[in-house]
């Protein structure tokens, strides 16, 4: 075996990097849903009575729906009685007061992944707040930001200090009734980040939040709250990992973001949950709803998403451009390997004057895997002049997957301008031919294309994320070609 | 216990029964029978069903229409009619959903090809149609499928046989005389290897409210070569919905225009099965006007390798009409090679008119050229200013602009006679002011 060979030979059977499971003392809930775990549930976070009343609500709401079975993706049902709501690293009494109470195991964990929980390290621009299991154990330059007058906590603890703030915001974008995993969200969730950014402030550095999930039979529900209001700006990241397991693992989110007048927020997602082995075997389930209201005149969301992991992927973050003036982005790079399954997209529904929406998908599949782009683009009457373009780009690499596109397009005022383009292949002969010609080798080539491919997409990400995504990209395509 | 009963016209049925076609051929009063119980369980579709989730059909089951008699064809006014029948052409027509002898016209049609109604050919041919009917479509498609293989009283049959090239089109003339009617019809049409031939399909209401449903099911042999017309001006408050669903062979070619400028709710759906290198070509414009809802709804199954699919469908929508295109394409695992491109333009003139658009690709082969695009806008401002400054007033600018978008699709008619007939009605529904009849 040539040496380059056996080298393609070692990255297809390189495994899930972030896939090590840390050994930890827990407190974990026993499996089973009924409204006892909720209320206790509720007590052990400490949340003020309104918060209860609002998760049984959706609770009982939760109860009255059924599974959604649209998307075009296929697991067996899950059985909600089986999975633990809630397990933590156990802790003191008080709860961590600094760094150095942290669990060192849980540190560890968090070293292990590249992210720095001390402020001193690599990415010291980036205040973080890391999400374990069920609970958020740490959150860095809190003080900095507190002197900018920033809000960045767990959303856990800004039910307790801000209430007033989660009770007119919490549920406005997403309410508890949306769709299943809303609901259910909306019931259980127990940590996530909330971001509030007062008037007229730009936030001084980049905002983050970590999510892993560590303990098996668990399901992570968090909850994230984005508020920019007026004039403000705030900058975004999220990333995931977790565990390799043979089960699979439930991960339903809700993320609300809520852009006041002239407010401007970009959020971007690094997605590597664990997808499952190469049969197709355990991985995340990731069901989540993203949206945003651009409530306030000329205000701006942007989504950047890089969805490399899950074995199920079902997200849709949307724009609500209820301002006028507002502007929606979204750009997305879904790539499914193995046995992999994504219905990912967007959806625009244009409210305002001269409101105006980009769409940039690019989907990726290879292997034995299903990547669906569904997206929506309303218009509504009263949104004069709006405009909307939307590309959708598809690349198939072997010849068993699939990839799907199915955008709808729903217009009712005569002045929008509404483009929708999308394209589907696979990398052509051509293409790969000239690359080896010079030198590089099929992989090389077949990764090299794959990037210009995404290009524009990466070229949203905040730096450090773009990096590690142009890896991620590189690792998940490896045993495609050759 | 009894199952619930969808729809009341499943309840009406056992009445109409006796007026059907075809009563002693029993492979196809099994089909009727089961088409009926699953219609009675199923309903017509609902806007929770994916493929009709823009297009509402309640109101025919709440209008609970009734099914046609057969009139005397002394009562059709001849002028009338030939302003839409082809006169270089074999045309069939049916009166109400029933084929009437004294208006056709099949005189000198070559040996090997016959064209026959539905009731006489399942009398004298029952065998060969039970290779077609219910072949191409089954009833679990939809609603309208099987209320279509329980009522349909009569249609068409159309048969050319191997290497048969048809030197005149065929039209098949639907008219309705009545109102408050149901009518139902089955079109089958068969062209075997190497054939060639050109059908026009042409829907016409006299006036007020009717349910039209029409069921085609086309064959096209390998290598043989149809070009399908349909041109649907129903009254302006007629439900209308037809289907045609076609099953192209090896290196067979199949062209379908769709032209539909009438009907209060109106649609169609073409669907296609392409063969290993098989074409298919699929144009449409649909102009609405006042409340009318018009739907298109296309399938492009690409089945085997090296299938050439084209799609272009076009709206004019004014007033409070609303314009649904609903277009797939799947290419399967086996269709390597496939090339598929579709494009869907939507022209909105008022700001009650609504333009809804689904283009999907499905796509479970790696070695394809697949792509889809929609636009939906107003004219563009710079054309309308390059015309004003050369002394065109803003209105004349706006209907030489709006006619020009759509007579891009009228200009695909190759028969003549039937290209000015069709242009006739675009002219008819649009603001002509300033479009010069002599340019065209």
């Amino acid at each position: 075996m040539s040496a380059s060979a056996q080298e393609i030979n070692n990255l297809i059977n390189q495994e899930y990097k972030q896939g090590f499971v840390t050994e930890l003392e827990t407190d974990t809930f026993p499996p089973g849903l009924d409204e006892s775990v909720i209320h206790r549930l509720s007590k052990i976070k400490n949340e003020p009575e309104f918060m209860l009343e609002y998760r049984l609500k959706a609770f009982r709401h939760w109860q009255t729906m059924k599974s959604p079975e649209w998307a075009f993706v296929n697991f067996s049902p899950i059985d909600y009685q089986s999975i633990s709501y809630y397990s933590a690293p156990k802790r003191k009494e008080d709860g961590p007061k600094s760094l150095d109470e942290i669990d060192p195991q849980v540190l560890e964990a968090y070293k292990k992944l590249g992210i720095p929980l001390d402020e001193q390290e690599r990415l010291a621009g980036i205040a973080v707040d890391a999400v374990f299991d069920s609970v958020s154990v740490a959150t860095t330059f809190k003080g900095k930001l507190k002197d900018a007058g920033v809000i960045f906590c767990p959303i856990s603890e800004a039910l307790r200090e801000h209430p007033e703030l989660i009770k007119e915001y919490l549920g406005s974008v997403v309410p508890h009734t949306d769709n299943y995993f809303a609901a259910l969200n909306a019931a259980v969730f127990t940590d996530g980040s909330f971001v509030y950014i007062p008037k007229g402030v730009r936030c001084p550095m980049e905002l983050s939040t970590y999510f892993r999930i560590n303990a098996a039979n668990t399901g992570q529900f968090e909850r994230t709250l984005i508020i920019a209001d007026e004039g403000s700006h705030v900058s975004y990241l999220e990333g995931c990992t977790a565990p390799m397991r043979d089960e699979n693992q439930l991960h339903a989110a809700v993320v609300e973001l809520i852009a006041m007048k002239d407010a401007v927020i970009k959020y971007s997602t690094v997605q590597n949950w664990y997808p499952g082995d190469k049969n197709g075997l355990g991985g995340i389930y990731n069901f989540v709803t993203k949206r945003a209201d651009c409530r306030g005149d000329n205000s701006k969301v942007s989504w950047t998403q890089v969805e490399t992991g899950s074995a199920i992927t079902w997200k849709y973050p949307s724009c609500i451009l209820t301002g006028d003036n507002a502007i929606g982005e979204f750009y997305s790079v879904a790539l499914t390997n193995n046995y992999q399954q994504a219905d990912t997209g967007t959806k625009m529904i244009h409210i305002g004057k001269n409101t105006s929406s980009t769409i940039v998908s690019k989907g990726i599949s290879a292997g034995k895997a299903q990547n669906t782009y569904r997206g929506l683009v309303k218009v509504l009457k009263s949104a004069e002049n709006a405009r909307n373009y939307t590309q959708c780009d598809s690349l198939l690499v072997g010849d068993k997957c699939g990839a799907h596109t199915f955008p709808y397009i729903e217009v009712k005022q005569p002045s929008a301008q509404i483009e929708h383009e999308a394209t589907t292949s696979k990398i052509s002969e051509d293409q790969l031919f000239f690359c080896q010609q010079r030198g590089l080798s099929a992989e090389d080539a077949v990764s090299m294309i794959v990037n210009g491919f995404c290009k524009e997409v990466f070229k949203e990400l905040p730096m450090e994320f773009a990096v590690e995504a142009q890896a991620l990209l590189g690792l998940s395509l490896e045993g495609s070609v050759g | 216990m009894a199952a619930i009963i969808a729809s009341r016209y499943a309840v009406e049925y056992p009445n109409i029964t006796k007026e059907l076609c075809g009563q002693t051929v029993s492979w196809l009063q099994q089909q009727r029978t089961e088409a009926v119980a699953k219609f009675a369980e199923q309903g017509f579709p609902t806007l929770h069903d994916e493929d009709w989730r823009y297009t509402n059909v309640s109101a025919i089951e709440k209008k609970l229409f009734t099914s046609a008699l057969k009139i005397p064809t002394s009562q059709i006014d001849r002028n009338w009619l030939k302003s839409y029948q082809l006169k270089d052409a074999w045309s069939v027509v049916l009166i109400d959903g029933h084929f009437s002898s004294e208006l056709s016209e099949l005189g000198g049609l070559p040996e090997k090809v016959f064209v026959k109604s539905m009731a006489n050919a399942l009398e004298t041919h029952p065998e060969l149609l039970e290779n077609y009917v219910n072949k191409a479509v089954n009833d679990n498609e939809h609603g309208f499928i099987a209320f279509n293989t329980a009522w349909f009283t009569d249609g068409l049959f159309v048969h050319v046989g191997a290497k048969q090239c048809l030197a005149k089109p065929i039209q098949v003339l639907h008219i309705v005389t009545q109102q408050d009617v149901l009518i139902a019809t089955r079109t089958v049409i068969v062209l075997e290897q190497m054939a060639e031939a050109k059908i026009i399909e042409t829907f016409v209401g006299m006036d007020g409210a009717y349910l039209s449903s029409t069921v085609s099911e086309v064959f096209v042999g390998q290598n043989a070569d149809l070009t399908l017309y349909k041109t649907q001006f129903e009254s302006e408050k007629a439900y209308h919905f037809s289907g045609s669903y076609v099953k192209q062979e090896q290196d067979a070619r199949f062209t379908h225009h769709n032209y539909a400028f009438g009907g209060l709710l109106a649609r169609s759906d073409i669907h296609t099965d392409l063969g290993q290198a098989s074409e298919c070509e699929l144009n449409g414009l649909y102009l609405g006007i006042k409340r009318q809802h018009i739907d298109s709804h296309t399938r492009i199954n690409h089945l085997k390798p090296h299938g050439i699919s084209r799609e272009l469908y076009k709206g004019v929508l004014d007033d409070r009409a609303k314009g649904v295109f609903q277009a797939r394409v799947i290419v399967a695992e086996d269709a390597q090679k496939t090339d598929s491109q579709m494009n869907n333009r939507n022209l909105l003139l008022s700001s009650d008119a609504e333009a809804d658009s689904k283009p999907q690709l499905e796509i479970y082969a790696d070695d394809v050229k697949c792509g889809h695009g929609v636009t939906v806008g107003q004219l563009d401002d710079k054309s309308i200013f390059y015309l004003q400054s050369r002394c065109v007033d803003e209105e004349t600018a706006r209907n030489i602009l709006t006619f020009a978008f759509a007579n891009e699709m009228v200009d695909k008619i190759k028969i003549k006679e039937l290209h000015d007939i069709v242009l006739e009605q675009v002219l008819s529904r649009f603001p002509q002011e300033g479009v010069n009849k002599e340019w065209l």
